[in-house]
């Protein structure tokens, strides 16, 4: 819990929130000013807009414990404004709002833009308007009625205010004499522990997306065979995984960490190993599930051993597959997460062209730092906490 | 243009039918004083979030529940005695899907329920639900409709056999068309939607020992019915459940379907005493709720040279999702299509196959528009088509075709019963408008910045308000019958007016109260509309349809006209004369030289009942009655789209540079409100035409689960249209007014995608489903290029 | 959804935080204005046992205006430089690049040393900064080093940052009145994610043609002598010598293999190439 002192539509507050809360929620939960919406929580939808120092803000995007010293102006905290009124007084006439949702939001920005802009430019004021979403009215009437209002009070001689007047640099709501935050006392770990499940049986799949490279080595595909048998090897070659438990030459577990910006993921799971001497190829598939961000992946690794040079030297053909389903397929860019795949399907050739040449320096490979812009975090010290955690 | 039906004179026309009158609504929400079901606080209340499936579909192996949050997890097995969801249509063939409150034995589609948990905080909640853990066994995705519909896809429903939940047949011989000289085939679709109203859904629920009641807060169109499937699934009396259905962040069909988390959270407080809620995120909203609008069409249009249509034989697969949704059913949306995909125009032979294709999606219910969106843009991107084969202006084909005002009524080949309109005037005043010649010449000049313009347009027509002897035919779990209203006089002389339809943006607080005031002549200031709340009105079907206005506004007129004659009664004898020989004008009992307030009769009702002449009416000032239109078969709003564009060809962005909508609805009651649901159905359609869709991977993930990603049109998106009012009263229904609420969003996405196939036609490009995205459009251009070969 | 819980400091100065950032075991992140990182927090994507937040820190609110350059605080949002509170050296680019941020509500609280830390390829400030010139200075415990814009952008999301590292300002050259300034995206709606970004300064005098194309699934490509996309010289009729073949191979060559999303990226620079010439 962090305490703040807040200013709240005119009034002091002090509070203790958690740090996770937002403003929107502090406001709502707390002090009952439900006059404040969330429509989407990622700051895109502009329901939850307020003042903060007066200027406006994301208040689903903006921790309450961060606004500590803040001056915070709801939609409640409005009644008596003289701009809101002459904008209510527009809405009203031009019928500018009809489910009420994203009324509060809107006229807080409307606000904002009548205080700022030279004259009523429709388009200014649309894209002023568009961090605000409204899904019933067309926009229509809110943009006659910001006209409307800017309009008139232009005619009454009342100028803009560029930047609403705003002088501090730096984020609103944040004050630049800084709070004390407080005694650095112990922090509580903020993390439950991960509930380890027994492997499963591996199910077959078809990946949707499949990416290839080659490499050669100067030795013959028997032998390179024979060093693919080691389960330890191949998995110390792909990026960021780690082994758990003892594996078999069937089957392995273990955990994959890959970090996509500030996205970190440690899918745990398990792989099943399938070898054909027959026609020097070989196939892991595997899944593993990240219950913190209930996403899940499943990848298909498959190698295949082609002699070259008659016979002296082995062409190896990898081919790596993968799907995602859960959170993580559902919000990242499908561009990031191909791009970060197809980093990690080249590291995974170049370590094990490095492994199986017997180039490797002493140990398993293990990338630490950044591999071609992508940092593979091997957090150990995490594990660590973590270990701990569970035995408490 | 007919005029009003004046059922009782009014002075005040500023207040009565045909008012714009400003919303009385208004303030609480510009104060931000409206209450949502996430603003209201009861003690003891505490959140409850879901576990839910990350897959699309997988057997449910296992679910772990940490020890130290057992007895705050609950899964399908604490749900004992709870029943499934199920929405039965009585059509033919119909496949039942039952859809558990929380999943048992498979996952069917991503965000599915697997386990609820309880904590005093959501984000305490959110944190029990992700320490538990499923073990789930994938299966394949059963993700698009049409190979659902092939033999050997997986299949969602084990024990069917098949992935279809309905396959329905209209038709009227197609053969003598089969010959026409023009023979045009499309393959046409749509995307998934999700309509996102900026409140999700939401949920409190708590048991009221007093009353013996689970109360149960609910942002809900349809609190009745809400009801009924809550009481089927839950097993307990009718009586023992109170709905309240307060502000609603917008519905357009949302808020329309029995919610899973509606019976799961009725459970929490019947059978473990809390009070709880659970209030919808967008991600929620996005990934795992109810979606819409997915149409795949076959379709072929045969006419004459002169545009003559001469028949139309179409297949068409709706994706309807993993389950049957209550209470409007799976099969709604296809099977509506066989009937209405004519809409207006003649013609002589028709054939129509439509299948309702179950997959591992979330469940479909009806948006704004229901079928018809679809339809449209499927039907009038053909008549184009046909329009380009034939050589004729868009424009002509439709005239050639429309039904004519001296045929109404009028009934189409599909038996749809048209009530009352002028199409071809409505077309010809949007081509006035839009002023297709100049567009012509502008198109011969080309634009200086190498844009190209179209011009395109659409035209629909909207069954509103139809009633028992339409829905009946469907068999399924929701008939409307009659509906009513309650009016009841208070002593001081206001009204309170008491409706079972639901008032969540279309401004029923105001225009309720315009048609009270039309009938008694009482200031709207003192008329008080009641909604949402199952013991406080009596039972409807709700809020769905563009019906509220048609039946509850009639409901609300016939409980007044009997409090207006009982009033009169009253008032005669106060003036001592013959109840023959008064009047009611402007709120006031009149006679040839004498008048008595309808203030002062209420009060000599119930404050002073011994001045009451001995006949009085015993039920006094206030009337429940019930309504039903002359016929029941729907009013028919329509309109004419009209819209030019500019198509960036680089790029693929487009601008609308101009759009007209000629709409007739009818009588309007407050025209104010109605061009706000033309403004806002138009937003709608621009974001179906251009901007909205959920996407699906192979695994049957969603792909679109923020708004950065579902892209719902802002301000600088949506241009200021100019409207055109017909008003052709519908001749079965009081003031002759029609259902008007979803039409802005039916034409839109035909009429766009018209205008910029009419803009690259010289590129040789043809777009065929919706949205038109930049994307698409900067495809179809290279495709089109590279088909042409390396020339240029 | 709700963020997972987490531990908040909110050091005094920049020393504090520094040393608070040193110290810290496990996952910690820096939160300046949050409007990056808090819809991350709230989806859980982001799950940090400690936010230490630096918005109230002075130090990193200053702007000085040296001889050649300003130097940005990193926690200036893009409302100050839209607005005009800190001065411009950039004759305007710098205002309209800020102005086209996301909506008002977020720039009130987005800084441009967020921004760059997030490192979104479909970024602005990622895209345009580097055709300025500009520099990025992080300061640590360690002490302090500086990085070309284009240096510090790593990858799609991923930065030079360094564990207990934190951005301290950005450094804009001034731009010579000779130079010629475009900056063009693709966006369907604004504040969406941008399909293509192009900035472009060009200076036939001097240094030539700088050439940034962005939100590509990478870090952007920068062309510090872009004469070849116009016929290997830059010459005052630059526009004209655009030669968009190279373009597409050039983006072809950086993993867009897409054709239609190196036809946007290619229209979009051309556009970029024609405002610098208007």
């Amino acid at each position: 819990m962090n305490t703040i002192g807040i200013s709240v539509n005119g009034h002091a507050v002090t509070a203790s929130v958690e740090p996770r809360t937002h403003l929107a929620d502090f406001l709502r939960d707390h002090l009952n000013l439900t006059g404040t919406h969330l429509g989407c929580e990622h700051g895109v939808c502009g329901s939850c807009t307020l003042l903060l120092d007066d200027a406006p803000a994301r208040s689903c995007i903006t921790l309450a414990a961060a606004c500590d010293r803040a001056r915070v102006t709801t939609i409640e905290g409005l009644d008596d404004d003289e701009i809101a009124g002459e904008l209510r007084a527009a809405f009203t006439r031009e019928h500018a709002l009809q489910c009420g949702y994203c009324t509060p939001g809107m006229i807080v920005s409307a606000r904002d833009l009548v205080l700022r802009l030279d004259d009523a430019d429709e388009r200014a004021i649309r894209v002023g308007l568009s961090g605000n979403l409204c899904r019933c009215t067309g926009y229509v009437g809110i943009v006659r009625a910001v006209r409307s209002v800017i309009d008139d009070r232009r005619r009454r001689g009342i100028a803009p205010l560029p930047g609403a007047a705003r002088e501090q640099l730096g984020p609103v709501g944040s004050t630049s004499s800084a709070g004390d935050g407080g005694p650095p006392a112990a922090r509580p770990s903020a993390r439950a522990g991960i509930e380890q499940r027994p492997a499963v049986t591996i199910p077959d799949f078809v990946p949707d997306r499949i990416l290839e490279d080659h490499f050669t080595l100067a030795s013959r595909p028997e032998e390179v065979f024979a060093m693919l048998g080691d389960v330890a090897r191949v998995a110390a070659c792909l990026p960021g995984v780690a082994l758990t438990g003892n594996p078999t030459p069937k089957h392995v577990e273990g955990v994959i960490r890959v970090r996509l910006g500030p996205i970190s993921t440690g899918f745990r799971g398990a792989a099943r190993i399938e070898r054909d001497p027959a026609t020097m190829s070989g196939r892991i598939v595997g899944m593993g599930t990240d219950h913190h961000i209930r996403s899940s992946t499943r990848g298909e690794v498959r190698y295949r051993l082609l002699p070259v040079d008659a016979g002296t030297a082995t062409r190896v053909e990898i081919s790596v597959g993968y799907s995602m389903q859960g959170m993580l397929a559902q919000i990242a860019r499908e561009g990031l997460v191909r791009g970060l795949a197809a980093r990690l399907t080249a590291e995974f050739a170049r370590n094990l062209e490095r492994e199986l040449s017997g180039a490797a320096t002493g140990g398993p490979t293990r990338p630490a730092a950044s591999i071609d812009g992508v940092a593979l975090v091997f957090d150990r010290l995490r594990m660590f906490v973590r270990e701990i955690f569970r035995r408490t | 243009m007919s005029e009003v039906e004046r059922l009782s004179s009014s002075s005040t026309p500023d207040q009565g039918v045909g008012a714009r009158l400003p919303r009385k609504e208004d303030d609480r929400f510009m104060r931000g004083r409206g209450q949502y079901v996430a603003d209201i606080r009861l003690p003891g209340l505490r959140d409850v979030a879901f576990v839910r499936s990350p897959l699309a579909h997988g057997r449910i192996k296992a679910i772990h529940v940490p020890e130290r949050y057992s007895g705050l997890v609950f899964t399908a097995a604490d749900l004992f005695g709870v029943k499934p969801i199920r929405a039965v249509s009585g059509l033919p063939g119909f496949k039942i899907s039952e859809q558990p409150v929380l999943a048992t034995g498979k996952v069917r589609h991503v965000g599915e329920l697997v386990a609820m948990c309880a904590a005093p905080t959501r984000a305490e909640a959110e944190d029990i639900a992700a320490s538990v853990t499923l073990d789930l066994e994938p299966l394949p995705a059963v993700y698009d409709m049409r190979r659902a519909r092939e033999a050997g896809s997986a299949l969602v429903h084990d024990h069917w056999g098949d992935n279809v939940f309905l396959e329905s047949v209209f038709e009227v011989d197609i053969t003598p068309a089969l010959d026409a000289p023009i023979k045009v085939t499309r393959e046409i679709s749509t995307a998934r939607q999700c309509m996102s109203p900026l409140e999700g859904r939401g949920v409190v629920a708590t048991f009221d020992h007093r009353l013996d009641q689970l109360t149960l807060y609910t942002g809900a169109q349809m609190p009745h019915i809400v009801r009924n499937g809550l009481s089927d699934c839950l097993g307990i009396e009718q009586g023992r459940i109170r709905i309240i259905s307060p502000d609603i962040g917008g519905g357009f069909g949302h808020k329309g379907i029995l919610l899973p988390e509606e019976v799961c959270l009725s459970w929490l407080a019947l059978e473990k005493g809390l009070t709880v809620r659970w209030i919808e995120d967008r991600y929620e909203h996005l990934s795992a709720s109810a979606n819409c609008r997915e149409h795949y069409y076959n379709i072929t249009v045969y006419a004459d040279r002169d545009g003559r249509l001469r028949g139309i034989d179409c297949e068409a697969t709706v994706d309807s999702g993993a389950y049957s949704s209550y209470p409007f059913s799976a099969c709604l949306e296809a099977a509506q299509v066989a009937s209405i995909l004519p809409g207006p125009y003649r013609m002589p032979a028709y054939r129509c196959r439509t299948f309702s294709a179950a997959t591992n999606k979330c469940p479909i219910l009806p948006y704004r528009g229901v079928a018809r969106t679809g339809v449209c843009f499927a039907l009038e991107i053909m008549l184009d088509a046909v329009a380009a084969e034939a050589g004729l202006e868009p424009a002509e084909v439709r005239l050639r075709n429309l039904v004519g005002p001296e045929e109404m009524p009028f009934d189409n080949i599909t038996k749809k019963h048209f009530d009352s309109g002028n199409y071809p005037e409505a077309m010809r005043r949007a081509l006035a408008a839009i002023d297709i010649a100049a567009v012509r010449e502008r198109q011969r000049r080309k634009e200086p910045d190498g844009r190209l313009i179209g011009v395109g347009l659409s035209v629909y027509c909207e069954q509103a308000a139809h009633g028992t002897s339409v829905y009946a035919g469907w068999g399924i779990p929701m008939v409307p019958g009659h509906e009513q209203a309650t009016a009841r006089m208070t002593p001081d002389g206001g009204l309170e007016i008491r409706v079972g339809v639901h008032s969540h943006g279309q401004g029923l607080e105001t225009t309720l109260a315009q048609v009270a005031h039309e009938i008694l002549g009482i200031d709207t200031a003192k008329v008080r509309v009641v909604h949402g709340d199952t013991a406080l009105t009596p039972y409807s079907t709700g809020t769905w349809g563009s019906r509220s206005m048609v039946m509850a506004g009639g409901a609300v007129g016939t409980a007044c006209e009997a409090i207006a004659g009982r009033a009169k009664h009253i008032g005669a004898k106060l003036l001592q004369l013959d109840p023959a020989s008064v009047s009611l004008r402007d709120g006031r009992v009149c006679g040839p030289n004498s008048s008595i307030g309808l203030a002062e009769i209420a009060h000599t009702w119930y404050r002073r009942p011994h001045e009451l002449p001995p006949d009085v009416n015993p039920g006094g000032l206030e009337a429940t009655s019930g309504y039903k239109p002359q016929r029941d078969s729907g009013t028919f709003s329509y309109a004419v789209h009209a819209v030019i564009v500019a198509v960036d060809p680089d790029l693929g962005d487009i601008e609308l540079l101009d759009y007209v909508i000629v709409e007739d609805g009818g009588v309007l009651v407050n025209p104010m409100i109605v061009d706000g649901q033309i403004y806002g159905g138009l937003a709608q359609g621009i974001g179906t035409a251009l901007y909205e869709e959920m996407p699906f991977d192979a695994e049957g993930q969603p792909l679109a689960t923020t708004l950065a990603d579902y892209l719902l049109p802002g301000p600088t998106e949506i241009p200021e249209p100019r409207l055109d009012h017909m008003q052709t009263a519908s001749p079965y229904t009081m003031f002759g007014v029609k259902g008007i609420g979803e039409g802005g969003a039916i034409a839109p996405p035909a009429a766009i995608t018209n205008a910029v196939n009419d803009a690259l036609r010289p590129l040789g490009v043809e777009l065929l489903r919706s949205p038109i995205s930049a994307r698409r459009i900067v495809e179809a251009i290279l495709a089109a290029r590279e088909a042409e070969g390396p020339a240029a | 959804m709700k963020a997972a819980a987490f531990a908040y400091e909110r050091p005094s100065d920049l020393k504090a935080a520094l040393a608070l950032m040193a110290g810290a075991r496990g996952s910690t992140r820096i939160i300046a204005g949050g409007q990056s990182l808090g819809p991350m927090l709230n989806l859980r994507l982001v799950r940090p046992e400690l936010l230490v937040d630096i918005a109230g820190l002075a130090e990193l609110k200053q702007v000085d205006r040296g001889g050649d350059e300003l130097v940005i605080g990193a926690c200036v949002t893009h409302a100050d430089i839209e607005d005009g509170r800190i001065p411009d050296v950039t004759r305007g680019a710098m205002r309209r690049v800020a102005a086209s941020i996301a909506y008002r509500a977020v720039r009130n609280r987005g800084t441009i040393g967020g921004s760059l830390s997030h490192a979104d390829p479909a970024a602005d400030w990622v895209c345009a900064l580097p055709a300025l010139g500009a520099k990025i200075r992080l300061r640590s415990t360690r002490g302090l080093r500086e990085l070309a814009i284009e240096d510090f952008i790593t990858g799609a999301l991923e930065s030079a940052l360094q564990e207990a590292e934190i951005v301290e300002a950005v450094r804009v050259p001034v731009m010579r009145p000779a130079a010629r300034w475009g900056y063009v995206k693709a966006c369907r709606k604004p504040g969406e994610f941008a399909h293509a970004i192009a900035a472009v300064l060009i200076d036939p005098e001097s240094t030539g043609a700088r050439v940034v194309v962005g939100a590509i699934a990478a870090p952007p490509i920068v062309l510090h002598d872009a004469a070849p996309l116009f016929g290997g010289r830059v010459t005052a009729d630059f526009h004209r010598q655009f030669d968009a073949r190279i373009a597409d191979a050039m983006l072809a060559k950086a993993g867009v293999t897409n054709a239609a999303d190196r036809h946007i990226h290619v229209a979009v620079l051309r556009r970029a190439i024609a405002e610098a010439a208007a």
